[in-house]
């Protein structure tokens, strides 16, 4: 029904366009939800097998040499992955693959969200160590957020719980395209979040407790289970069975504790692993080094605790701090510790000096940029302050564009482990790709369309929203069955 | 040695005792900083429809002397120069301690009185690139009084240095301001703990009542009606009035307002949805201030919604508009960035710079002094990393009535 708003571009992309007609209508679902909903039906989607042409390929944003633009370039995308990209023409092109873009455009690797809560039901627990919890269970292939990800170039997630509790549940890495959450995830089950900074009306010193307790309680646990097992009294097996855990295959079998961690627990060899209580089998994979850890910090004296619980447990290198703005001042402990961070707030942090009221700005990104700490930057909300307006201000405020855009694309890929997937359009990448209509960090510049795994997913002429919002356009005649 | 030492205390003490403008051998002008610079840049937009590229401009006791072509032996050179920015339509430093309670249209107050000069709000407008701004009394009263446009910096935080102008324009309100929590919508009935009005028909009648009365007190010396002189001076055209109103019905009542008393110059602030009743804009003849865009539409007051290519249909159908930052401390509604938004939205770079600088200018009733950059006018300039109103542009420097409030050359306040 929204075909007749609109406006044909290209005559490759109008056919495009036309295939993916089932996805033009209004509401929040549709966008990404009712591609992959008729993807079987349409023959351009069956194959996952495109190419893509813009008068300018990034296949590198963070590249400073410029090696990583082609002029008048082409995509590949076979499968679901990049098979080739180089000079349009130089590239062999499969001949019966659909060619879409064109010299307007520039391909643009899609944008990588390192960490967000959004996108689900109600993001926080109530208490305190929850890692049995999982985001598969709350998230909302429905939800506006997902919509709004593509609508700003967002083409990977890791969305994750709440900072509320101390410990919080298991994450997830998603796509914003599918009616599933399993249709949408790109990595089930990763990572664990953690929050050294204490909750709403909770002191520090209690929320530093409660984070050693949970580790002090695994301990425990474990001791107990072995000690149990070495009596002749298999307490967890039984329990897993009576609860109907799958013990078969490996989750049948022992295997002795290997971690870091300044403690450790003989003997767990003698449990089956899948016999392991649902809370503590978390934090044993933590511990373990099995899953990465997010721990928040709201401020800098949190980061000393994070580091600290992280280290002694044996997971300080796969941890990812996720920061508040005022957290810059830990940045020489951070770059000590080597591990990489994701910014949540604002991107300049202000202080008032409490005597004279004189307010001292200070740019985060800038702070670990010389701190040499790898950074990603985070969208502060779903729209207003995407991926791409972060990296355009940082610009603005003192970082190189290859900077800026590294730490929205190759920098989250690399903290997600995602580097060979995501993050730049090389070969053998995801088929991720942003058609922008200009430069990448320009005000006036739009995400034209949008390809996940090589599947056309947005294409900005049929986004009411994006019509209501930025040319005006009428609510109602949306709703109106005459259009 | 005691001496030497107590010197050195004074020194590092010296950071927090700027400002060091004030007199301390009583001739002032001797300790003032420095109000004469000459900064060349590769592009220079004056905000009057010209664009000096590789120019210059010299600045002399605070005023600017001279644009030209070349270098002109500039000590400074930046990317883009830019006018500061004139913001129409902040509400800072003007808490509800400043609204009259015992009336409804007090148009003879003037919001000087009710100023705080050592605000720290004036100091992070000018970092942000604004100059010049209005404080506007809060919108409790229906005709709040008089603003006040004043520097942000620049001198001493004194009326001297800082106001620009007083009694330049009127301020109104429509819409929900004036009458919320005026009365409960149920339980206590009305009585004399309440004020009026209670709905928008009764701010509206505010109003015309007083715009009335100044009328027959023209007509009748027997009849007086205190700032009816005010009023007057609004029917008479000598004395624009701004009104805020954000949702299209106040907008419409704003527009019929003008079209009854035939009012000369009405400024509509706020008016998100000015765009919901195109035709009347253009027949009334009012000029408009937009509230800052976001990206939710949402914006304004009662709940009024901005698509983001309304500046550019303004543009279109000729109607004067400002764009605003209404001071607001988000970082995203900055003034400065307002003009990225209007382009996003379709707005050629000339109208979105002269909407931030001439245009509130004139609608202040101050562009004799600020708001473009014209030889004889105060030198109140920004300095830009990068082609202004990108969002990957940065102001490195500000300068204020010839002072250089942000240095380009530390890149940090001065």
């Amino acid at each position: 029904m929204l075909g007749n708003h609109s406006t044909s571009r290209t005559s490759t992309l109008a056919r495009t366009v036309d295939r993916s007609r089932g996805a033009a209508l209004l509401g929040a679902a549709v966008l990404s939800a009712s591609l992959a909903g008729h993807a079987a039906a349409s023959p351009f989607q069956a194959d996952d097998t495109v190419v893509i042409e813009a008068g300018k390929v990034v296949v590198d944003p963070s590249k400073t040499d410029g090696s990583g633009v082609i002029e008048d370039g082409v995509v590949v995308v076979e499968g679901g992955r990049v098979t080739k990209v180089g000079k349009r023409g130089e590239v062999e092109v499969p001949w019966e693959a659909e060619v879409v873009g064109g010299p307007e455009y520039t391909a643009f690797p899609g944008f990588v969200e390192a960490y967000s809560s959004r996108g689900m039901d109600r993001a926080n627990e109530g208490i305190d160590v929850a890692p049995f919890l999982d985001v598969r269970d709350s998230v909302d292939p429905i939800n506006v957020y997902f919509q709004d990800c593509l609508r700003w170039g967002i083409t990977t997630v890791n969305v994750q719980q709440g900072s509320d509790c101390v410990v919080g549940g298991k994450g997830r890495v998603l796509k914003p395209v599918g009616i599933t959450v399993d249709q949408m995830t790109v990595r089930p089950t990763y990572g664990l979040v953690l929050s050294a900074s204490p909750k709403r009306g909770k002191s520090r010193a209690t929320q530093a407790q409660a984070l050693r307790d949970a580790f002090g309680d695994l301990h425990r646990y474990l001791d107990e289970i072995v000690a149990d097992a070495k009596d002749g009294n298999d307490r967890a097996k039984r329990e897993a069975l009576f609860q109907g855990r799958d013990l078969e295959g490996e989750n049948g079998k022992g295997r002795a504790m290997k971690s870091e961690a300044d403690w450790k627990v003989d003997g767990l060899e003698l449990i089956p692993r899948g016999a392991i209580d649902e809370k503590q089998a978390p934090l044993l994979d933590l511990v373990e080094g099995r899953v990465p850890a997010f721990f928040h910090c709201g401020s800098p004296q949190d980061v000393h605790l994070a580091l600290r619980v992280a280290k002694d447990n044996g997971f300080l290198g796969r941890t990812t701090l996720v920061l508040d703005d005022s957290c810059w001042k830990a940045a020489d402990v951070i770059k000590t510790a080597g591990v990489p961070v994701i910014l949540t707030g604002p991107l300049m942090h202000t202080e008032t000096d409490p005597v004279t009221g004189e307010e001292t700005e200070t740019f985060v990104a800038g702070v670990f940029r010389d701190a040499g700490v790898p950074f990603a930057l985070s969208s502060q909300d779903s729209s207003t302050a995407s991926l791409w307006y972060q990296a355009a201000r940082a610009t603005g405020l003192g970082l190189t564009r290859e900077q800026a855009l590294a730490a929205v694309t190759s920098v989250p890929a690399n903290v997600l482990g995602l580097d060979a997937d995501v993050g730049t359009l090389s070969t053998g990448r995801l088929g991720n790709v942003l058609l922008l209509s200009g430069d990448p960090l320009a005000s006036t510049t739009w995400v034209e369309h949008v390809f996940v795994e090589g599947h056309h997913v947005y294409d900005r002429s049929k986004d009411p929203r994006n019509k209501i919002l930025i040319e005006g356009d009428d609510p109602l005649d949306y709703l109106s069955p005459a259009k | 040695m005691i001496a030497f030492l107590s010197a050195l205390a004074l020194a590092s003490f010296q950071p927090v005792a700027l400002p060091a403008t004030v007199p301390q051998d009583g001739s002032g002008e001797k300790n003032r900083p420095r109000r004469s610079w000459t900064i060349s840049a590769d592009k220079i937009y004056t905000a009057d429809g010209n664009v000096v590229e590789n120019g210059f401009v010299r600045v002399e006791d605070g005023k600017i002397r001279a644009i030209g072509k070349g270098a002109g032996d500039a000590e400074l050179h930046v990317a883009a120069i830019t006018p500061g920015l004139v913001e129409a339509a902040s509400q800072i430093s003007l808490g509800p301690g400043s609204v009259e309670q015992d009336r409804e249209v007090t148009p003879e107050f003037g919001a000087e009185e009710g100023i705080d000069l050592f605000s720290t709000d004036w100091t992070r407008q000018l970092k942000d690139g604004v100059t010049t701004t209005v404080a506007i009394p809060d919108d409790y009263n229906v005709v709040g009084g008089q603003p006040v446009v004043i520097k942000t910096g620049g001198g001493e935080p004194t009326f001297e240095d800082r106001v620009v102008g007083t009694g330049t324009l009127l301020r109104g309100c429509f819409g929900q301001s004036p009458s919320y929590n005026n009365s409960p919508f149920s339980g206590r009935p009305f009585g004399i703990f309440n004020r009026r009005p209670t709905t928008r028909m009764g701010v509206e009648w505010e109003i015309r009542d007083a715009f009335y009365k100044a009328v027959r007190s023209r007509r009748d010396a027997s009849f007086t009606y205190p700032g009816a002189d005010v009023l007057l001076r609004v029917l008479d055209g000598d004395l624009p009035i701004m009104i805020h109103a954000s949702a299209s019905l106040d907008i419409r009542t704003a527009m019929l307002f003008k079209e009854e008393f035939a009012i000369p110059h009405l400024v509509i602030e706020g008016a998100a949805e000015a765009m919901h009743e195109p035709e009347m804009l253009v027949r009334c003849g009012a000029s408009v201030v937009l509230p800052p865009f976001s990206f939710s539409g949402n914006t304004g007051t009662d709940g009024a919604y901005m698509p983001w290519n309304t500046a550019e249909k303004l543009r279109e159908l000729g109607v004067t508009f400002a764009l605003s930052g209404t001071g607001s401390s988000d970082p995203d509604q900055a003034l400065a960035l307002q003009p990225a938004h209007a382009m996003r939205g379709g707005l050629p770079f000339d109208a979105a710079l002269e909407a931030v600088t001439i245009v509130p200018a004139r609608m202040l009733g101050v562009d004799d002094r600020v708001g473009s950059i014209a030889t004889g006018k105060d030198a109140d300039l920004l300095l830009w990393s990068g082609k202004p109103f990108e969002y990957t542009s940065r102001i490195v420097g500000v300068l204020v009535s010839g002072e250089l409030a942000v240095d380009p050359r530390i890149g940090q306040e001065l």
